[in-house]
């Protein structure tokens, strides 16, 4: 088939962990002393990943850190060989696992670019054919005779992004550069990305900036632990894996005690509509439905909760006592009714955390901490964590 | 090996510039630059001549001495430099994707690159020292069997350094061995009554390749008498087969290089 560009059909890949020994003699003997077949020293980094890209698509490759996206592009780009299964590329291939790789700090920019061209698979003809080109892409004027390790970094990945581009592959691998650069910077290389997805190009693009790969990528492919846990429209699968990651910032990040007398059982999440969510929108109306069962009597009862960005960072807390509404006692089951106005809350995902103490503040019922994770959607920009509302006048 | 020709010469403008970019980076920022491809064996043969001539009375011509240590110079660079050629590049390596091969080949090129010049240097001092020249046309089969030596020994050290790094450590006292196993600072006419009484003792000397390698220099450079052929025959047979196994371990190896760095 013509229009396939990339096959991948049942692909693993191992690594085998070394003792803290590293590679030495030592560190051999004694790992040969140990078991044989101590899978514990093995790291499946892929595992029975399957798919394919046809000719002209952009596929985004985005999962948490370790979830094995740069060994997924490595692999195609040749640089490891799979433990298990084969991959099919058609096509020349060009890789932007790192902007620079083959430089060497030494060389002047010039010497630089006809070696990194040649490294991609140029000619020293082709190169110099693309120079001009490079190096005004790069825009680094004079320095380009001076060595690059007298550059300042940004010059440094211009120079590196500006070869691998003009190499003019049939398939380019990238992977995370664009987190590199100034703003101008990243701007060209997005015009440079729609200007190969317009040649009908192919593209594989690891990034951890969502907005970004959802709009560069025609299909995204989700990854966890060497897995496919998601392939299909970007924000089809850009959601779910805002759901897995947010499932996964709370539960690491979850906390619970207390004595216990009165136990927190659950909270629902409504939006504007009624309907229960995980994803909310700037500036929309937020209401909580807390339950609670107070397994023995208790007086005096103060309801609490706080909000916390994703490091666990207090945004914003606050209780029934401050808000001057008097529990005098709690008994049975029951349910608590928060409700938020307007949550000025900037884009980000957010736990919350719920507490019901005794109001005197010595016993401690229940706590429970980040243990709701809700996704903020935000319309506006604006600098830090909390919209204020504001005027601006002119007079 | 036809493939791996093939992909060699499909990647030769890669290769001339790797071994351009090892030539420069060696002497860059040093006052001296390439002098010191000349300025080392220089010292190594001062020191050797005060010690073997002045200290220990021990009968050796300066041209056997200059030109023991020049050629044992190439391949004392490239067991020193050879194991660095993929851990050193551990970034290219794990980032670019062509035939991994071309590191150590444009370390030993360049190496070779620079045993060469110094060949010149040593040649114009043998025309001031007098002797004659003796009988050149050995001089290429020497170079080549050389060449091919340092291929295949490098190859193996640097491909087996990225799985066992004692392989750099080893190499330092293995080198300090074979330069004494090797008739760099005597003449291999010194050995020779020693193997005339033992007779096994001559084709075991010249399993040592550089033994045969180095009375081919110097029988083409100082008119040294060649020794028997099939002695000779037996440091090629060695050389080649160092060579074949240093290419056939480094492409077992490098497939998984990329995993271990």
């Amino acid at each position: 088939m013509s229009d396939i560009a990339i096959q991948v059909e049942g692909v693993s890949k191992r690594f085998r962990l070394r003792s803290a020994g590293g590679n030495t003699l030592k560190a051999l003997v004694m790992d040969r002393f140990r078991s044989g077949a101590d899978t514990s020293r093995e790291l499946w980094a892929l595992k029975d990943v399957s798919f394919t890209v046809e000719k002209g698509t952009t596929l985004g490759l985005i999962g948490a850190n370790g979830a094995g996206k740069s060994t997924l592009l490595a692999l195609l780009a040749g640089t490891m060989m799979p433990t298990e299964g084969r991959l099919k590329t058609h096509g020349t291939i060009s890789s932007l696992l790192e902007l620079g790789a083959g430089f060497h700090p030494d060389l002047t920019g010039r010497e630089n670019v006809f070696l990194a061209g040649a490294i991609m698979g140029l000619t020293r003809e082709q190169v110099n054919r693309r120079f001009d080109a490079i190096v005004e892409f790069a825009d680094i004027g004079r320095f380009i005779d001076q060595p690059v390790k007298h550059y300042s970094s940004g010059m440094y990945v211009r120079l590196g992004f500006a070869v691998a581009v003009e190499v003019d592959p049939d398939v380019l691998l990238v992977d995370e550069v664009l987190a590199v650069g100034d703003a101008s910077f990243q701007r060209k290389c997005l015009r440079r990305m729609a200007e190969f997805r317009e040649q009908k190009k192919t593209m594989l693009i690891i990034s951890h900036d969502l907005n970004t790969i959802q709009t560069v990528s025609d299909q995204i492919l989700f990854l966890d632990h060497g897995r496919v846990l998601g392939h299909g429209a970007p924000s089809q699968v850009i959601g779910q894996y805002e759901t897995f990651s947010r499932d996964q910032v709370s539960s690491d990040r979850r906390r619970e005690w207390g004595t216990r007398e009165v136990i927190l059982t659950g909270a629902q999440f409504l939006n504007e509509a009624g309907q229960e969510t995980t994803r909310v929108t700037w500036g929309e109306a937020l209401t909580i439905r807390l339950h609670y069962e107070a397994k023995t009597p208790v007086g005096p009862s103060v309801f609490g909760y706080s909000i916390s960005d994703e490091q666990g960072r207090l945004v914003h807390g606050n209780n029934t006592q401050i808000e001057k509404v008097s529990i005098p006692s709690l008994s049975g089951r029951g349910t608590l009714v928060l409700k938020l106005p307007s949550l000025n809350l900037a884009k980000g995902t957010y736990l919350f955390s719920f507490s019901v103490h005794s109001a005197d503040h010595q016993v401690n019922y229940h706590r429970l901490d980040h243990a709701f994770a809700i996704g903020v959607e935000a319309t506006k920009s604006f600098e830090g964590l909390c919209y204020m509302p504001c005027e601006w006048k002119l007079e | 090996m036809a493939g791996l020709i093939k992909d060699i010469t499909a990647h030769r403008d890669l290769l001339s510039m790797l071994v351009a970019r090892n030539i420069k980076i060696r002497y860059k920022e040093s006052a001296l630059g390439f002098l010191w491809t000349l300025l080392g064996p220089v010292f190594l043969i001062l020191i050797y001549a005060f010690f073997m001539k002045v200290v220990m009375k021990f009968p050796i011509p300066m041209p056997v001495l200059v030109s023991g240590i020049f050629v044992w110079q190439y391949l004392a660079m490239c067991l020193g430099d050879s194991s660095f050629a993929i851990i050193g590049n551990a970034n290219l390596v794990k980032k670019a994707c062509f035939p991994r091969l071309l590191l150590p080949l444009s370390i030993v090129l360049a190496n070779f690159v620079n045993f060469l010049l110094s060949l010149l240097v040593m040649a114009v001092y043998l025309l001031i020292v007098g002797p004659h020249f003796g009988a050149i046309a050995w001089l290429p089969l020497a170079l080549i069997t050389h060449l091919a030596l340092c291929t295949g020994v490098s190859l193996g050290l640097c491909a087996l350094n990225v799985f066992l790094r004692d392989v750099q450590h080893l190499t330092g006292i293995f080198t300090m061995a074979w330069f004494f196993l090797t008739p760099v600072v005597y003449d291999i006419s010194m050995i020779t009554p020693i193997t005339q009484q033992h007779p096994f003792l001559g084709p075991l000397y010249f399993m040592n390749p550089m033994a045969g390698i180095l009375s081919l220099y110097r029988t083409a450079l100082l008119g040294s008498p060649l020794p028997d052929l099939s002695l000779i025959a037996i440091s090629l047979l060695v050389t080649t087969l160092v060579f074949v196994s240093g290419v056939l371990i480094f492409q077992k190896l490098q497939p998984r290089f990329a995993d271990e760095l």
